[in-house]
């Protein structure tokens, strides 16, 4: 079977289940799941390799559920391709666990608990990925991850272990414990016995796990509703246990001084401050340290919400936030800013955002051609000359999508790439930037014209998204991470042939390992 | 001679950049808010409370508008629709009696809490069966049944006409499928308060809501409810042949610049050439239906169709016309 027979793109590496401007994320769900099973009826190994490339979270968690619901032995350590050991898959599965962030990481292993969409899946290989995704780690990070996600940990375990299993241990049967967790860790005894709120036989249970020693002080002070003792233990453990403990057992402390004293990733900080702000606490956020994304996403729901607060650090982060940028030569960029780029109720202002990110991401870019928008100027709460700050204005989709006029500015210039940001939805009039287009080319005019759709449509005629130009394929990136992985995805994907030994090339370098025949 | 829009004394109103998809073209109307009426957020449709009667709650301080024909399908009960506009003073509930089921044999009332309701405008033909002043005031709600029945016969895949069911061509997956994607083509600008849609280059009607918010609010509704599903189905019916705007010639030779005057001229030629195309328009009939709080509802008939127009002192904020 030719590959050519299978339409992908790397669509199936980005999906994120939340739906666009236009349809629903059942829809998109629909359309990706095929492309999925179609990849992996297709080529097996091919699937696999994929799932080195830059991706989703969501996508990675999907592809490792297809894998794993459908054992690899039983197909036959034949049908492993030399250069790959024969374990490889599950060794991609954990490369990409590990690369994961740990929220995202432990999701997709409950996926393999079963919801409603999914089936679950219970197998030997199945046991092994978490138990030792959880277990086979310094004692410090394990004790982080168990007061952390204590209840998928105990999801996660209980599915590993089954109910049996997990009881013996729990009543001291060490043959099981050193067999599935002390391989690991043999000192994990108290983390199981945390997880799931039973009182660790032995009394020595501080020396590896303080973290854990100090939520179990906290919950009894909690329970006595001291609210001194309690808001001494608080200091340094997250601020969702905390937060648990105080609610669950009505501990008689100011909400705002659980946000302040507690603990929050940095993406976590950016993500409560409004809450905290709301109780009247702060919690500090380092702007200089947050994702381009993140800054463009918290800048816009402070200008369209009124907040004032640290509008112009955020926009100081952006001017001087450090990207690894990629270079495809002189470059004007048109954004697409109609209406439509506003994006789904679910995921607000999520495709233009991602335009605006990616467009940071281009080096060398000598214009940025917007269509469409309204341009709002921003108000910030300290006057301009105690800060310095110029003062700007940001851009809110809006309006129809002329995007041939943009075309035509771009050409003007002289330039030789031109990259359009658009979702493919042109309304003034449809067809018309294809017209300019192909009169362009039939003229002889010399510039590459790249389409890039941050939005997944489930009724692209072609692939996942949708296209302007009918002689440009579009490349999918919803999320501006992805910008060099498309690149390089596109280029294999011009060459079939080499697609499976880059995949492998891939895999030698970041994994390593393989036989040699 | 004057134009609809001057005849009717809508003000203030220009015409924006051309919205054009196959068959179907745009043209937002853009201006100041009109109408002191209730936001689109304060008013709910809250049940059928009988076959042929829709409440709506409005929970604004000012009066608030049922925009005409709306229709609400929903899995618990009965799928109505108005014959109408309806004006629902400042804090009040309205039952309107006059409704219509545009289901013949589901039982049971609708609720305005249920999640899986979709609202609608009726489709424009079926819009034109309730000109009719005593078919639209007449307490019988199944008057619009055979009218259904009519409109449903002939468009096939899967489409049945068996009944005055108005959800056997809405609910039909690849039906919804197709009006949600063509509707997505459309977008509203900044400022729309209303729009002029043509089916290949006909005009077929014209909105104004009194704001841009109702615009906002309601735009889906009649784009994809009332125009969309009308062409769609004149479509599967061979009554629209597959056509899309013809696009001015431009030279091989052509410079960028060139390229962008010919196609903005073509652009700015087409804005000009549509109010003309409403000069054709002539107004037959109208007559005061209504008047609640300080609202005054007028039915226009006009030569090729007709809809409803509502003042506020005395000054035009609201017109759903079906041409």
């Amino acid at each position: 079977m030719e590959m050519k027979k299978v339409e992908i793109d790397s669509g199936i590496l980005q999906y994120v289940p939340k739906g666009a401007y236009y349809e629903g994320q059942d829809e998109q769900f629909t359309k990706v799941f095929d492309m999925w099973k179609k990849l992996f009826l297709f080529d097996r190994t091919l699937f696999s390799l994929m799932m080195l490339l830059s991706g989703t979270g969501f996508s990675k968690g999907m592809m490792t559920h297809f894998l794993l619901s459908n054992e690899q032995e039983n197909l036959g350590k034949a049908l492993v391709p030399a250069s790959l050991a024969s374990n490889y898959e599950t060794q991609i599965i954990k490369y990409n666990l590990a690369k994961e962030r740990t929220p995202r990481a432990l999701k997709n292993l409950l996926l393999l608990c079963g919801d409603v969409k999914l089936n679950k899946v219970n197998n030997s290989r199945t046991r092994k990925i978490i138990l030792e995704y959880i277990f086979n780690r310094s004692h410090d990070d394990l004790d982080n991850l168990a007061i952390n996600y204590k209840n998928k940990l105990k999801t996660l375990i209980r599915h590993a272990l089954g109910k049996q299993t997990l009881f013996k241990i729990l009543n001291g049967n060490l043959v099981q414990f050193e067999k599935l967790i002390g391989r690991y860790n043999k000192n994990a005894g108290p983390v199981v016995y945390y997880i799931f709120n039973k009182e660790y036989p032995k009394k020595s249970i501080s020396a590896y796990f303080k973290k854990i020693n100090q939520c179990i002080q906290l919950r009894e002070a909690a329970s006595k509703k001291d609210a001194d003792a309690f808001e001494n233990l608080m200091k340094g453990l997250p601020l969702r246990t905390v937060m648990g403990f105080r609610n669950t057992y009505r501990v008689p402390i100011e909400i705002k001084d659980v946000m302040e004293d507690t603990s929050v990733s940095t993406k976590e900080a950016l993500q409560m401050q409004s809450a905290a702000k709301r109780v009247g606490g702060k919690i500090k956020v380092d702007y200089k340290k947050q994702d381009i994304y993140d800054l463009w996403k918290i800048l816009y729901h402070k200008v369209l919400t009124g907040e004032k607060d640290d509008v112009e650090l955020i926009f100081k982060a952006l001017n001087e936030i450090k990207l690894d940028k990629v270079d495809i030569g002189e470059t004007v960029i048109i954004i697409d800013a109609s209406k439509s780029m506003y994006g789904s109720d679910q995921r607000p202002l999520h495709p233009f955002l991602t335009a605006l990110s990616i467009s940071a991401m281009i080096e060398n870019v000598k214009a940025v051609i917007y269509i469409g928008g309204k341009l709002t100027s921003v108000e910030t709460e300290v006057t301009q000359t105690e800060i310095g700050w110029q003062g700007t204005s940001i851009i809110i989709p809006s309006g129809g999508t002329p995007l041939w006029r943009g075309l035509i500015d771009a050409v003007i210039t002289g330039i030789k790439n031109i990259v359009v940001i658009s979702d493919g939805y042109e309304n003034s009039v449809k067809g018309t930037f294809d017209l300019v287009y192909k009169h362009f080319k039939n003229a002889g005019y010399d510039f590459n014209l790249t389409h890039i759709n941050p939005v997944f449509a489930a009724d692209a005629q072609k692939g996942t998204v949708r296209r302007i130009a009918e002689e440009i394929n579009p490349l999918p990136i919803t999320d501006y991470k992805f910008l060099e992985t498309e690149i390089i995805f596109q280029k294999m994907i011009e060459n079939k042939d080499l697609v499976k030994k880059l995949l492998v090339n891939r895999y030698q370098k970041l994994i390593g390992g393989g036989r040699t025949e | 001679m004057k134009s609809l829009l001057e005849t009717l004394k809508f003000t203030n109103i220009t015409i924006g950049d051309i919205q054009s998809v196959d068959e179907m073209t745009v043209f937002p109307l853009v201006g100041p808010n009109r109408g002191n009426v209730a936001s689109p957020n304060n008013l709910q449709f809250s049940r059928t409370t009988g076959y042929g009667n829709m409440e709506f709650k409005n929970d604004d301080e000012r009066p608030a508008i049922v925009p005409a024909y709306t229709m609400v399908r929903g899995r618990g009960g009965q799928d109505h629709a108005m014959t109408g506009t309806g004006i629902v003073p400042r804090k009040e509930s309205i039952i309107f009696n006059t409704a219509c089921c545009v289901e013949q044999r589901q039982p049971g009332m609708l609720s305005g809490s249920d999640k899986d309701n979709r609202l609608d405008i009726l489709p424009i033909t079926l819009r034109k069966d309730l000109l009719d002043y005593n078919k639209r005031t007449k307490k019988e709600y199944g008057k619009l049944w055979s009218d259904i029945i009519r409109w449903l016969k002939g468009i096939g895949h899967g489409v049945s006409s068996e009944a005055g069911h108005l959800s056997y061509f809405y609910d039909n997956v690849q039906v919804k499928k197709a009006l949600e994607d063509f509707a997505a083509e459309f977008e509203p600008v900044e400022g729309q308060i209303g729009a002029i849609i043509l089916f290949s280059g006909v005009p077929v009607g014209l909105e104004i809501m009194p704001t841009n918010a109702h615009w906002d609010a309601y735009w889906k509704q009649l784009i994809r409810g009332s125009y969309t599903a009308e062409l769609f189905r004149l479509k599967l019916l061979g009554k629209v042949k597959p056509s899309t705007l013809i696009m001015p010639e431009i030279s091989p030779t052509a410079k960028p610049e060139e390229i962008k005057k010919t196609l903005e001229d073509f652009m700015s030629h087409l804005k000009k050439d549509v109010a003309p195309l409403l000069e054709n328009v002539t107004i037959a009939n109208i007559r005061t239906i209504g008047n609640t709080a300080g609202l005054q509802t007028d039915l226009l008939i006009t030569n090729g169709g007709g809809g409803d127009i509502i003042y506020q002192e005395e000054e035009p904020i609201y017109i759903s016309l079906v041409l």
